[in-house]
């Protein structure tokens, strides 16, 4: 660098700072109403009675109305038991993907057991694999079983996580032997040391996993497409897309669809705002699965 | 669940110098912790992924005898038509939407983890509130949108442009709804990696009378080259893969999205639709071959990057 005089220097950063903060805050204000903006609608015109949408689709409800979250409710759509589908699965396939990570994480992290470290290369090397990959051998296997349009073939293929024994893995290893000696000298035995101590002491990193395997199962929609043909089996995401078919006249009911994209949005939304931080983080391991 | 809790359990007495080794090498004990995800894994992932190999030299409805029919399966997907379509497609969709939308992730990025601005706690989650959204529900309020007589941005903009009914249009829609709901995503990816950059490396840049352009090209942008390599990637895998938003933007038009706009992976699912599981693995291993080709590609371009 050639010197430069310290009052021009001082005086083009003052310049450079303010056209940071202006350009900077104008840049993120646009940015924060194009994301806001689809969100504010959905919700504003799940608010809107049918004729008030084709009037008026873009602008607040004249007259606000719970008519379609009634609708949701009620017979009609069966969208609650499809949530409650959706629930069901992914809490139950994000509970079993932690705990078999977990306990696999636990023996390739703290172990020393002969072929660990080829066994754990091999089921790394599988991560390149994509899921679509196995549709057609996992459909077959569960179609010869009989287990199409059930809950548990939504659950199952998901609770399989080779990134999640990965992450965790590197998460227990960061954790010191001497915990789990300690655990050994009040006489504990592995899988108490393991409930116990292990799980417990790597929690953010379960946490992380968690909310990532959450959200990739709620969002779930070619596997579940597939499986599940008969919509009491279907989870929420799969059924709001037909609502656009079940039309009357020609344009479909936004007012409800908008409603169930509400409720299908809502337990994400709903954990975000309790662990946000765990969340975000969650963002950021998980772009290393893809 | 009690296993080995008892197993091998050492007198008291002599614990403390003999545990350190002991508990660390019982064999039984690993085993019985690694066996129940190896056991998923061979029955979830490995047996299926093998299947869909052996099925793909083989025709098979599902149902009765599988005739052996060597490498039909992929030298017909590889003629048929709506394939390379689909890929086209597929391609498209990646590679419109992923630059204007790592370009956007990664200026917000940098504005965000500027020195100068503030309010950080607050434009975080909001510009990841797409992502919270799922991804259906996102691809029905842009399907709302995108409406001709009724939609949203016909009637502000005054226009009736044929977003869903034309397809030269779709694939613009299908664009800007990916890059809406992927950039909050990228953004907190990028964020996290400006964060982590030393700022005493900042600071000296400074000190040296380094502006905000400078500091971007010459500290910043080569410190990021891992993480922006790494985000290339790994979106790249995730759009080859992409299946929902094209369908759902086009659920008006019944079920899936029409051949001219629909992704590679919708060939796939219409091969399972007919019974054709030989083809359908067929499809999922060339778009395995795809994948790993083009995250090669990616790989060297950064390398020579790098070099330069």
């Amino acid at each position: 660098m050639t010197a430069i005089p310290p009052s021009i220097a001082r005086r083009s950063l003052l310049l450079d700072r303010f056209i940071v903060k202006f350009t900077g805050y104008l840049i993120l204000s646009f940015a924060t109403i194009a994301s806001l903006y689809p969100v504010v609608m959905m919700v504003i015109n799940s608010f809107k009675i049918r004729s008030e949408i084709f009037n008026n689709p873009a602008g607040f409800p004249r007259d606000w109305t719970l008519y379609n979250y009634n609708n949701i409710a009620n017979f009609h759509s069966g969208l609650m038991q499809n949530f409650l589908n959706s629930v069901v699965i992914s809490v139950t396939s994000s509970f079993i993907a932690v705990f078999l990570c977990s306990l696999g994480a636990y023996a390739f992290s703290k172990y020393q057991f002969k072929g660990r470290d080829l066994l754990f290369a091999l089921l790394l090397g599988t991560m390149m694999i994509p899921s679509e990959i196995l549709i057609p051998g996992q459909y077959i296997m569960f179609a010869k079983i009989g287990w199409l349009n059930t809950l548990r073939v939504q659950i199952l293929p998901g609770a399989i996580s080779v990134f999640g024994l990965f992450f965790i893995r590197q998460y227990m290893l960061s954790i010191p032997n001497e915990m789990i000696e300690a655990a050994w000298v009040d006489g504990a035995g592995h899988f108490t040391t393991f409930w116990n101590i292990m799980l417990p002491a790597s929690a953010p990193a379960l946490g992380a996993f968690a909310i990532m395997h959450f959200m990739g199962m709620w969002n779930n929609y070619l596997w579940p497409m597939m499986v599940a043909t008969k919509k009491e089996f279907q989870p929420i995401v799969v059924v709001l897309p037909q609502l656009v078919d079940t039309q009357i006249g020609f344009v479909p009911e936004w007012g409800l669809i908008m409603a169930g994209a509400v409720l299908s949005t809502l337990p994400i939304i709903v954990i975000f705002l309790i662990f946000q931080d765990t969340f975000l983080k969650s963002v950021v391991i998980g772009a290393v699965k893809g | 669940m009690s296993m080995a809790i008892s197993a091998k359990r050492v007198p008291k007495n002599d614990r403390s110098s003999n545990t350190r080794a002991r508990w660390k090498s019982d064999q039984i004990a690993a085993i019985l912790f690694v066996s129940p995800f190896i056991l998923a894994f061979l029955v979830l992932f490995l047996g299926p992924a093998i299947y869909a190999l052996v099925v793909s030299f083989f025709r098979y409805a599902g149902y009765g005898s599988m005739t052996w029919v060597g490498v039909y399966n992929y030298f017909a997907t590889l003629q048929y038509r709506l394939f390379w379509i689909g890929l086209r497609n597929t391609i498209f969709y990646w590679i419109a939407h992923d630059i204007p939308m790592m370009v956007f992730a990664f200026g917000l990025a940098l504005i965000v983890s500027n020195r100068y601005i503030q309010f950080k706690r607050f434009f975080k989650p909001m510009l990841y509130l797409p992502q919270l959204v799922t991804s259906v529900a996102s691809a029905l309020i842009f399907s709302s949108f995108f409406g001709l007589e009724y939609g949203v941005l016909n009637t502000i903009l005054g226009t009736k442009i044929p977003w869903l009914q034309d397809v030269n249009y779709t694939r613009w829609a299908v664009v800007i709804l990916l890059i809406w709901r992927g950039v909050g995503y990228w953004f907190i990816v990028y964020l996290a990696g400006l964060t982590s950059i030393n700022p005493e490396i900042i600071e000296a840049s400074i000190v040296d009378g380094a502006n905000s352009w400078k500091r971007l090209i010459y500290v910043i942008l080569p410190l990021m080259t891992s993480t922006l390599l790494f985000a290339f990637v790994v979106d790249a895998i995730g759009s080859l893969r992409l299946f929902t938003e094209p369908n759902v933007l086009m659920a008006q038009r019944g079920g899936l999205a029409p051949y001219e706009v629909a992704p590679v992976v919708n060939v796939l699912f219409s091969s399972m639709g007919a019974a054709r599981f030989g083809q359908a693995a067929a499809v999922g291993w060339l778009l395995f071959l795809v994948t790993a080709l083009i995250s090669w590609l990616q790989f060297r371009i950064f390398r020579n990057i790098n070099k330069e």
